[in-house]
């Protein structure tokens, strides 16, 4: 629903369409306090792809497109965009927008910046079909592909690293080197490590006059607040009380035991986003006896995957057996279903000496950086045990496990928690399993096949059936487990109105009560 | 007392110099690096390998330590990674949050630890010496992570008398400063004035029994002057000693407490380095706590030595 001041806004920009003049929210006012568990290893927006930067970066930064609350792309800093027919020209015209440092945004400026991303950017791949990039004028950016890429889109409009707009003198600078200078609502005001971030309005910010209302990481943006802190609180228990006692407003996540023993408190308000991510079960396939498929059939067999949901994830799940979300585009229906969570015993018992299992160790990898990480690793352990594998569990911190997952070997099974690449769609999960080094060591032909009809089909419906094949592929062959989807909790107090949870507390569109 | 301030301070330069090739060789030793942090939890080989390239992770070994000797000697501590500051301004720029911390829970165990002991000592085997004992026991044995979560809920969330975390510089705002710190140095202190209570409580009964003390109460001394001035300051020479030892503990304890209370101090900065593997900051941060540990150590030998003579002259 949009608020008096949203509708406004909207109405007085509907009258001044075209002229684009900046963004007055008028009475912004009051500072919110946001507190997070780690700090950004860059404010950098393109560079990294964690999701501590991204809280803070996308505040700051916009994108030619980004996605809207469905998680489908929309215009941001593009006014839109003209496809040729062979999907080989891409013509962007841009709206009005100006820099925190007061300059105003050209073409210039976008073509820098996605050269920029293809150097140094976290998802740097997304570039790789552009060939050429040519600015007619300072208002259009035509991009030519080497081929036709029609994931283009959905990839600059993605925030996993967001593919963020800077100005043209930042681009030559070197990953995590540039000035904090974006387009967003909010201006970057100081970083102080293991302490917090500041940001600010930008009185100049130019709102997106094509919407009404907030879309998700795109639509209009109305700056209700003057001022933002992020802070920094790594422990769980100290940010719980800091929500109870005023001192934040809004809480990042917040541990599903909290939730449930606050929820009745009339200060506070929990948000629960469900589906947020999936937790799946990496498989090593170089590693034997993981390298034989009816070995990994019987541990997709035998393994109860609703125990391991319902204890990684303190009871905040649902089972869903796809690789994509109900509800989006690529979803693939019963796909694979007949396959998932079987938690049948008997059936892993037999496929195991079916497989010609030996008693080999087999090593399940963990960390202890993220609890249900280590949760569904010692749950799993347990429940193959119980069928007569002979497991090994090994928990580390997250960078001892994540370095040892890269290596071909020293692991068999290794819990990820897949956050963004589901909701961004289905290149970035086809893409973890396919490519060069794919997640499970091992290039599977049919996944490979997948792929390449994902990325260069024209047509919707062929790259929904690469999709479905994926999937099917996921299943007939157990390439990697899927267990559920996880869910988290956001927390607010309640005099912050119009809060709307989503994949990061958006401090746009809310206000002080 | 000046040769002897420069023989211990000679004395500490071979440590020094095994600490900073310690810390140089764990980071070579343990898994993972950078990379992981920056790429995320999903990113490919391809990215990881693009990545570690271009922060210059793949140098070979030897080039990389005769970089860190070289710029050692400079008196550079190289540059984070993650914060793009320099190491020694990082450090620097904590270094008040985690010396305040230190030193006001030092101040509050060891003010609140020999009065105890003292306590404790003169009214040995009554009801205020169990009491004390008991106390310092507690103190003694709550883990401290524990015991500040108790602290945050009692008197931030229930009471509202303090704030839950957070750091208030002294020069920007005194008040605030001292509120900020009370709970967690309060927290910190707990276990190390449980030690300084026995400690106290030990010497101090030794010391009762000795005979200048029997002589001046013979003298009509008044009781609180034979305690407080000739038994306690005797008394106190092994409690110095171990005052050295607490503030080492307590500069470790730091770590676990600044992350209860959200205290960007360097505690915090050295174990968010090595969750997150950022290699200077890593190896600069233990370089300057073994160097901080070995003056705290060479201050209390030297107040041990002006405490009792002795000791300086090589005859105890």
């Amino acid at each position: 629903m949009l608020t008096r001041r949203e509708l406004g806004l909207a109405t007085g920009a509907t009258a001044l369409s075209g002229l684009a003049k900046p963004a007055l929210a008028q009475g912004a006012r009051g500072t919110v306090v946001m507190a997070q568990q780690a700090q950004p290893p860059s404010l950098d927006a393109q560079v990294t792809t964690a999701q501590a930067s991204r809280n803070i970066n996308l505040h700051v930064y916009e994108t030619l497109f980004a996605r809207d609350e469905a998680g489908n792309p929309q215009p941001d800093l593009a006014e839109g965009v003209d496809v040729s027919a062979d999907g080989l020209t891409y013509r962007f015209s841009l709206r009005d927008a100006r820099f925190h440092n007061g300059k105003r945004m050209t073409s210039a400026d976008v073509r820098a910046s996605l050269q920029r991303y293809g150097r140094v950017g976290g998802s740097a791949f997304i570039m790789q079909p552009v060939d050429a990039m040519e600015t007619p004028d300072a208002r259009t950016l035509v991009v030519r592909l080497k081929q036709p890429s029609p994931g283009f889109i959905a990839g600059i409009s993605s925030p996993r690293a967001p593919c963020a707009i800077i100005p043209e003198e930042e681009a030559g600078k070197e990953a995590s080197r540039i000035e904090v200078i974006g387009t967003g609502p909010f201006r970057f005001v100081e970083y102080r490590p293991d302490s917090h971030v500041r940001l600010t309005r930008f009185p100049e910010y130019v709102q997106n006059s094509r919407y009404q209302g907030m879309d998700g990481f795109a639509g209009r943006k109305v700056a209700n607040i003057e001022n933002i802190m992020i802070r920094f609180v790594p422990e769980a228990g100290a940010r719980t009380a800091g929500l109870q006692t005023g001192e934040m407003q809004i809480l990042e996540a917040i541990a599903v035991p909290a939730a449930q023993r606050l929820r009745n408190d009339r200060n506070l308000q929990m948000h629960e986003m469900l589906p947020w991510s999936f937790q799946t079960l990496i498989l090593n396939h170089v590693m034997p006896p993981m390298d034989n498929p009816v070995f990994r059939r019987a541990l997709q067999a035998a393994l109860d995957l609703e125990e391991i949901m319902a204890i990684s994830t303190d009871g905040l799940y649902r089972m869903t057996h796809g690789w994509q979300h109900p509800g989006t585009t690529y979803f693939a229906g019963d796909v694979g279903r007949q396959l998932y969570n079987i938690n049948n015993k008997d059936r892993g018992r037999a496929l195991l000496r079916e497989s010609g299992y030996r008693n080999e160790e087999i090593i399940l990898l963990g960390d202890s950086s993220f609890s249900n990480h280590q949760a569904a690793i010692v749950t799993a352990a347990e429940q193959l045990r119980g069928i007569g594998v002979n497991v090994r569990t090994v928990i580390t911190d997250w960078p001892t496990a994540f370095s040892q997952r890269t290596q071909r070997t020293g692991w068999h099974m290794w819990a990820l928690m897949m956050g963004i690449e589901p909701y961004e769609g289905p290149y970035g999960v086809v893409g973890y399993f396919s490519g060069h080094q794919p997640a499970q060591h091992q290039r599977d032909e049919v996944i490979e096949d997948c792929q390449r009809r994902l990325t260069t089909s024209l047509a919707e419906a062929d790259r929904k059936k690469a999709v479905a094949d994926f999937q099917a592929r996921m299943y007939d062959q157990a390439i990697a487990i899927k267990c559920g989807d996880v869910g988290i909790i956001q927390a607010t107090r309640a005099n912050v109105r119009d809060y709307k949870p989503y994949r990061i507390p958006r401090m746009w569109g809310i206000s002080l009560a | 007392m000046l040769r002897y301030a420069a023989g211990r301070l000679l004395a500490a330069l071979p440590v020094l110099l095994i600490v900073s090739l310690l810390s140089f060789g764990i980071v070579w030793i343990v898994p993972g690096d950078v990379a992981a942090e920056m790429a995320g939890p999903t990113a490919t080989a391809e990215e990881l390998a693009r990545l570690r390239e271009r922060l210059g992770l793949t140098r070979p070994w030897h080039e990389q330590l005769v970089g860190w000797y070289g710029a050692l000697l400079q008196g550079d501590l190289g540059e984070s990674i993650l914060l793009r500051q320099g190491v020694a301004a990082a450090i620097v720029e904590r270094l008040p949050v985690t010396l305040s911390l230190t030193f006001t829970a030092l101040a509050i165990a060891f003010v609140a630890g020999t009065a105890l002991g003292t306590l404790a000592a003169v009214r040995a085997g009554k009801a205020a010496d169990r009491a004390a004992m008991g106390t310092a026991l507690i103190g003694f044995s709550i883990p401290d992570f524990w015991l500040g979560l108790v602290f945050v809920y009692v008197f931030a969330v229930v009471l509202g008398w303090l704030p839950t975390g957070g750091y208030v510089p002294f020069a920007t705002d005194p008040l605030g400063w001292a509120r900020s710190m009370l709970l967690p140095a309060a927290t910190l202190a707990l276990a190390q004035m449980g030690l300084f209570a026995r400690m106290t409580r030990a010497a101090m009964l030794e010391v009762l029994q000795q005979d200048y003390i029997r002589t001046a109460r013979a003298k009509g001394m008044p009781g609180w002057i034979v305690v407080g001035k000739h038994a306690l300051r005797n008394a106190l020479i092994p409690v110095v000693t171990v005052a050295g030892i607490a503030c080492g503990v307590l500069l470790g304890g730091a770590v676990v407490i600044e992350s209860v209370f959200s205290l960007p101090g360097v505690g915090r900065l050295i174990v968010g380095a090595i969750q997150r593997r950022d290699y200077p900051v890593i190896q600069g941060g233990l370089l300057l706590t073994a160097t901080i540990f070995v003056l705290v150590n060479l201050v209390v030998d030297l107040l041990y030595a002006t405490l009792d003579p002795r000791i300086r002259h090589g005859r105890r």
